[in-house]
């Protein structure tokens, strides 16, 4: 397995508050890690350390192999596209695209033409950013760092300014593209499907570090930690120690097992795919949970029982 | 605002636009005596003993290697200051800003008749290089505040993406910054040669008898000259800094990415 | 990670330099002020303030800069104010700031040429009858009361202080004037509270450089002054260059006098408008 990208024991004070501690982790090469978590967790500092736009405090960084902890932001083999565009406004598209690529030494008439196509603009090539429209700015913006030939690109929340349906035709877009040229590359997005959607592994990321990073199917089915479960969804929290998926919770008393019982009320009601979702808030737990509901109005006490069987244990050392 | 245009327009007319007409009309015509009939009787005499004048010549070239020298300094320091103010957030930085400004709030006289024997000792003074240094003074600061506007406009996230697209400051700076701050540019050449234009007592001081520059001419003409040669004088004052702006405008148009005015596009 | 600790403060380096210039200048001036023959003197500021002439000239001074920078700072509020979509055009614009293509004794001499009592408007007047002789028309230039200069000042000034509020108007956005509205804010109401906020520092930064500049430039009351009352900077620049060289520290003293003076000024405003900020920022914490 060849590491592109090793991130080693690195943190981040700001003004004596530790943004970024002790965060240790590597990716492979043509590898996509999405690194999701709340708005204002420091996730964007992270990447911006990466690519050299903010100093760490210490760690170390290396690309392939090679220690690049010194180098600024100019001199590393890394791309950022950000959540805007950010093209040059008085430059053409072309000219955006290969503005990196000339620098890098990589600028061919081949390369900008297939890029070009990639990203659908061919006819749009001399336009100016300005005449086209955001999606477009966008899909330019990843031309331009794709066109440098980076071996890490880093993408902070690129969708996050699109509309939903344009955000989900370029998502799809963007991870074919990653694939198909095995490109290596960290996503980082606050949105959780996003994360699962675009990352062959997930890192939630919360009070500077990750508490956990795995597969996206390894993640829902058994987080290692209480917020990884309530982040995610899909589980009721019982206490800090153990947790039930959702499903497995039940309405009535299963007669095979024991079980747990929980009072709770329906707080609203949701209608999703076709189901009735009931949000309930279990006064014992101080949890809330949503499942689907066959009865009950809002208002309404129910009762929860959790058979003792499919409850699980967090895994996870507690940090 | 229909009612807004007509005042504005009236007002611009009457107070900007028809005094500067007089002025060129008055240049181009014999000196008025409305109260005897005479009014307007085309001439370019005027112009023709002002050329012939050689103190304007030699005194037109003072001024503009002034306003060169004066322009290259103030685009150096303003551009460099307007990036750090615009782009940096540090420990009293409103107190940075201020003694930026605070050049323009000092009689530029007193600092004129203060560096006076400094110059003389140092051997700055009656030369091209001491007048320059002290024109430096009233334009360096609108200079700085133009580039500081420019390039928060710009906003630090653009000025992130060359970083990071691998270019070196310098080659950033050529690419992105200066083609973008075009107007910029245009503002500080304009502002800064006409200051520059405008100084009569301090290049006196500084220039002692050696640096003649136009205002210098200018003013003894006032005694002498009929009001079509004085007008003609003013005239001659405005071409200056258009000169100037047009010579800019040449340099502009050498930066990469310069959008090429007759390129069409459907 | 040496890079990132000395950051891009070396972009500061030329105009610290600069800066240099003004700061020596402005010391030099001083110390010349209380010097005599080596030995520290206040014997030229006793002199000046018990001179006349001096006296004179220092209140003719102020009075004729204050008076130009209020016109100057109300006319060009009111423009920008009444005319701001239109100033958004091309044209317009260009027009407004005509004025500034001409050194400010350039616009001088138009006055003269316009406004003496053998200019255009006199002569004007006289050829439709509404005078008889040049000797009726006022006398508005190389005047006792600065009103040549005055209306100079005025004339060039209005176009820079449209040119510094035209961008806070165009800042303003037109939400905040709907807001009003709907609270039932009338004209008065819709000045007060939503642009004066943004014009202020503005205004304050505007009036000082005008003020400043009337009150020490040398130019226009050279050519638009009368000998007396004249100019406080027309006095020290005869003090500097006259044929008495004893003459020279008064001079510097006058000079060093109302740079203090404007310094000061500029201080308690910068300081009003600090502490200001500093209240509208504690609003909003608490």
């Amino acid at each position: 397995m060849t590491n592109t990208l090793e991130i080693q024991k690195l943190t981040k004070q700001f003004n004596e508050q530790s943004i970024l501690r002790d965060i240790t982790f590597s990716v492979e090469k043509g590898e996509v890690l999405s690194i999701v978590g709340p708005s204002g967790s420091g996730k964007t500092t992270l990447l911006r350390i990466l690519a050299g736009l903010e100093p760490l405090t210490t760690g170390t960084i290396s690309i392939s192999g090679q220690d690049v902890t010194e180098k600024k932001a100019n001199k590393r083999s890394v791309s950022l596209v950000f959540q805007q565009p950010l093209l040059f406004p008085h430059m053409t598209v072309e000219e955006n695209i290969r503005y990196g690529a000339k620098l890098a030494k990589k600028d061919s008439k081949r390369k900008t033409q297939s890029l070009l196509e990639a990203i659908g603009l061919l006819d749009y090539k001399d336009y100016y950013p300005a005449e086209i429209s955001g999606g477009q700015q966008q899909r330019v913006a990843l031309a331009r760092a794709m066109a440098t030939e980076p071996e890490v690109i880093l993408f902070d929340e690129p969708f996050s300014s699109l509309d939903p349906q344009l955000r989900k035709e370029l998502r799809l877009w963007v991870r074919t593209f990653l694939t198909e040229r095995s490109i290596t590359s960290i996503f980082v997005t606050h949105d959780t499907e996003e994360a699962m959607l675009m990352g062959d592994r997930v890192a939630v990321f919360h009070e500077g570090k990750f508490q956990q990073v795995d597969q996206p199917s390894t993640l829902l089915q058994s987080p290692n930690h209480p917020f990884v479960a309530h982040f995610l969804g899909g589980h009721l929290v019982i206490d800090e120690e153990r947790y039930i998926p959702v499903q497995s919770c039940l309405f009535r008393p299963p007669s095979d097992t024991s079980y747990e019982q929980h009072e709770g009320t329906i707080q609203h009601k949701t209608y999703q795919h076709g189901q009735t979702i009931g949000h309930l808030f279990l006064e014992s737990l101080g949890e809330k949970v949503s499942l689907p509901v066959q009865e009950g109005s809002v208002g309404a006490e129910l009762s929860l029982y959790l058979p003792l069987d499919k409850i699980k244990r967090f895994e996870g050392g507690r940090t | 605002m229909s009612r807004n245009r007509l005042l504005f327009i009236i007002t611009s007319a009457l107070f900007f636009l028809l005094p500067v007409l007089l002025l060129v009309l008055q240049s181009v015509s014999e000196t008025w005596r409305f109260q005897a009939g005479q009014g307007f009787t085309f001439q370019l005499d005027s112009f023709e003993v002002l050329t012939s004048d050689p103190n304007l010549w030699s005194a037109t070239g003072w001024s503009i290697a002034i306003g060169a020298g004066v322009l290259v300094t103030n685009l150096l320091i303003g551009i460099l200051t307007g990036k750090a103010l615009a782009t940096m957030d540090f420990k009293g930085k409103s107190f940075v800003e201020a003694m930026m400004l605070s050049p323009i709030l000092i009689p530029v006289l007193a600092i004129a008749m203060g560096l006076h024997l400094f110059m003389i000792r140092i051997g700055l003074a009656d030369t091209l290089a001491g007048v320059i240094l002290i024109h430096l003074v009233p334009t360096v600061p609108y200079s700085v505040k133009i580039f500081q506007n420019a390039y928060r406009q710009m906003g630090s996230d653009l000025l992130e993406q060359p970083l990071i697209l691998g270019a070196t400051p310098v080659h950033q700076l050529f690419t992105v910054e200066l083609p973008l701050m075009k107007p910029a540019i245009r503002s500080v050449t304009f502002l800064t040669i006409v200051i520059s234009l405008s100084q009569y007592a301090i290049t006196a001081i500084i220039g002692g008898g050696t640096v003649i520059t136009l205002p210098m001419v200018f003013f003894p003409f006032l005694d002498t000259a009929n009001a079509s040669i004085m007008a003609a004088f003013s005239i001659w004052f405005a071409m200056i800094p258009l000169l100037l702006y047009v010579i800019m405008e040449a340099i502009l148009l050498l930066l990469p990415y310069t959008n090429i005015p007759w390129r069409n596009r459907t | 990670m040496k890079w990132f600790k000395t950051r891009s403060y070396y972009l500061f380096i030329p105009s610290v330099l600069f800066l240099l210039i003004p700061l020596y200048g402005l010391g030099s001036a001083i110390a010349q002020s209380v010097r005599d023959n080596g030995a520290f003197t206040f014997q030229y500021y006793t002199s000046l303030f018990e001179s006349e002439r001096f006296l004179t000239s220092a209140g003719f001074s102020l009075q004729v800069s204050l008076v130009s920078s209020l016109l100057s700072l109300i006319i060009g509020l009111w423009i920008t104010r009444a005319c701001y979509p239109l100033l958004e055009k091309y044209t317009p614009r260009l027009i407004v700031w005509l004025p500034m293509l001409f050194p400010h004794f350039v616009w001088g001499y138009m006055v003269i040429l316009l406004l003496s009592e053998s200019g255009v408007l006199s002569q004007w007047m006289q050829m439709t009858g509404l005078i008889g002789v040049p000797a009726d028309f006022p006398v508005w230039t190389r005047d006792p009361y600065g009103i040549g200069i005055t209306l100079t000042y005025v004339w060039k000034e209005v176009p820079f202080v449209i040119l510094m509020l035209l961008p806070v108007y165009a800042s303003i956005k037109p939400e905040f004037y709907d807001l009003v509205q709907s609270l039932g804010g009338g004209a008065w109401e819709r000045f007060k509270t939503v642009e004066w906020p943004h014009l202020l520092p503005v205004v304050v930064e505007s009036f000082l450089i005008i003020f400043a500049f009337t009150l020490s430039a040398y130019e226009v009351p050279a050519l638009l002054g009368t000998t007396y009352p004249e100019m406080l900077s027309v006095l020290s620049y005869d003090w500097f260059y006259g044929s008495v060289w004893e003459d020279r520290p008064l001079a510097f003293a006058a000079m060093s006098l109302m740079s203090v003076f404007l310094l000061m000024i500029t201080c308690v405003a910068y300081l009003y408008l600090n502490r200001k900020r500093w209240r509208a920022m504690r609003g909003r914490i608490e």
